[in-house]
C-alpha cells in the first residue's frame, strides 16, 4: 500500500449556494476538507503533466505516453471517489498507472522494460502544481554515458540525446551506415551489461 | 530477425515515433531500458502538448457526462484490458462506491453495485512473478461476508493456478483457483477468515511451482 496523507487542514466555508437556517443573519456552514480535490477536472488538472511525464520517462516517445496517460485517466476517473484525499487520489492513479504501463510492455515487447516505483513516483506527484518536476532523466543519462567509452558514447548521444539518424550519426563520425549500427548495438550492450540502474 | 526489429525499435524510438511491437527476448529488454533512459533525457517531449491535455479534458467530460451527448453512450476505453485495471485499482485504493464484477468475456464488461466496501477494509497488492513482472492483482475485503478478487495475466499460461493466502500467524489458507484462458484469468468468491490477518498471498501452477506472489503492506 502506499503513502496516503491524510488530511491535514480543515476549513469551514459557506456552502454554495448559502443556505440560511431559520434564525436571521444566520448562515450554515459546511466543512471542506482542503486536501481533497472538488471535482474531476481539478483532479486531471492537477495530475496530468505529472503523470504524462512519469509515462514519458518509462517510454520515451509521446505517442506512447500521451496514450497510455490517456488511458490512465480514463480507467481511473470513472470509479474515482472525490472525498478522498488528494493523497489517496494520487496513489489511486499511480496504481492505475503502474498496471497500465506493464500492460502496455506486456502487449507490445512481452517483457517489463519500465516500471514504476509507487513510493518513488509518489514524491514526484507530490510536489506543488507549478514547479518544474525536477528530473532524474539528466543524471541517469550522465551515468550512463559516462560509463562508456569515447565512441560508444558519442553514437548513443547523438541517436538518443540528439536525434540524429543512424546516417547522420554514421556522418557524423566519419563511419559507414552498418558500422554505425554496430557501434550503437554494442554501445547499448555494454551499458546494459554494466548494471547501471537505468531502469525506473 | 529479432535484431532488424530491434534496430527498428530504437530507430522510432531515437527519431521520437511510435515504435513497432516485437518479442523482445531479455537482452533487447536490457538495451532497450538503457535508450528509453537515454531518450526521456532529451528535452522536449518530456512536456505534453497543450493540444493534448486540452484534447484529452474534454473527450473525458464526454465520457464522464453522456448526457450531454446522449442518453446512452459505450464507455469509451482504449482496449478492454482496462475494465480489469479499473477494477483492481478502483476497489483496492479509492474504497469506490461499488464494487464492480465482469464476466471472463472481457469485450463485454459487466458492472453491478453490491455493498459499499470502505477504504479501511480494502487490501491490496500486486502478483509479481519471479522475474519481477506484475502479473495481475489481489483484492481482500474484510466484512460480512469477506471476499477475495483477483486477476492474473501469465502470457502462454493456460488452466488452473491455485492461490493460497499466508496469516500473520504462520498458517496458510487456500483462497481459489483461477482458470487461465489464454494466459488470463480472473476470479472472486467470499471467504471464511479474517482478511485483516492476510500478509501475503502466492500462486503456484499444477505441478506446484511458485508463479507470482504478493505482499500486503
Amino acid at each position: 500500500m502506499f503513502l496516503a496523507p491524510k488530511p491535514s487542514l480543515t476549513r469551514v466555508m459557506p456552502s454554495d449556494p448559502p443556505i440560511t437556517s431559520g434564525e436571521p443573519g444566520v448562515t450554515r456552514l459546511r466543512v471542506v476538507d482542503t486536501d481533497s480535490y472538488t471535482d474531476w477536472e481539478s483532479v486531471y488538472r492537477d495530475n496530468i503533466e505529472r503523470l504524462y511525464r512519469l509515462m514519458y520517462a518509462r517510454v520515451g516517445n509521446r505517442a506512447d505516453a500521451e496514450d497510455l496517460t490517456s488511458e490512465v485517466f480514463r480507467t481511473a476517473l470513472g470509479p474515482l471517489k472525490l472525498a478522498s484525499s488528494k493523497g489517496e487520489v494520487r496513489s489511486y492513479l499511480l496504481t492505475t498507472a503502474q498496471t497500465i504501463l506493464a500492460s502496455h510492455w506486456r502487449r507490445t515487447l512481452g517483457a517489463p522494460v519500465t516500471t514504476i516505483d509507487p513510493e518513488s513516483a509518489m514524491t514526484s506527484l507530490a510536489e506543488p502544481s507549478g514547479i518544474e518536476e525536477p528530473s532524474d532523466a539528466p543524471q541517469r543519462a550522465t551515468k550512463i554515458l559516462a560509463a562508456l567509452p569515447e565512441r560508444y558514447r558519442r553514437i548513443l548521444e547523438l541517436r538518443f540525446l540528439e536525434a540524429c539518424s543512424i546516417k547522420e550519426a554514421a556522418q557524423a563520425m566519419d563511419v559507414s551506415v552498418s558500422n554505425a549500427k554496430v557501434l550503437q548495438h554494442r554501445a547499448l550492450r555494454m551499458a546494459a551489461k554494466a548494471g547501471l540502474e537505468v531502469g525506473q | 530477425m529479432t535484431t532488424r526489429r530491434l534496430s527498428a525499435f530504437l530507430d522510432a524510438l531515437a527519431a521520437g515515433r511510435r515504435p513497432r511491437p516485437f518479442q523482445a527476448d531479455s537482452e533487447d529488454v536490457e538495451m532497450l531500458r538503457v535508450a528509453i533512459a537515454l531518450r526521456a533525457a532529451r528535452p522536449g517531449d518530456a512536456v505534453p502538448n497543450e493540444s493534448f491535455v486540452a484534447q484529452l479534458q474534454e473527450q473525458l467530460s464526454d465520457d464522464l457526462n453522456p448526457s450531454v451527448q446522449t442518453n446512452v453512450r459505450p464507455l469509451r476505453m482504449h482496449r478492454g484490458r482496462a475494465a480489469l485495471v479499473a477494477v483492481a485499482a478502483g476497489l483496492a485504493l479509492v474504497g469506490g462506491t461499488v464494487a464492480v464484477t465482469e464476466t471472463s468475456n472481457r469485450a463485454k464488461v459487466q458492472q453491478s453495485a453490491t455493498a459499499v466496501p470502505q477504504r479501511q477494509a480494502l487490501r491490496t497488492a500486486s502478483f509479481q512473478s519471479p522475474t519481477g513482472q506484475v502479473v495481475g492483482q489481489i483484492v481482500l475485503y474484510h466484512g460480512h461476508p469477506s471476499w477475495v478478487y483477483m486477476n492474473v495475466d501469465l502470457p502462454h499460461s493456460n488452466g488452473p493456478v491455485k492461490c493460497e493466502l499466508h496469516l500473520a500467524n504462520g498458517e496458510v489458507v487456500a483462497a481459489g483457483t483461477v482458470q487461465l484462458h489464454d494466459g488470463s484469468g480472473e476470479f472472486s468468491q467470499s471467504i471464511h477468515m479474517d482478511a485483516g490477518k492476510a500478509r501475503g498471498a502466492t500462486l503456484y501452477d499444477p505441478s506446484g511451482a511458485v508463479v507470482a506472489s504478493a505482499i500486503f503492506i
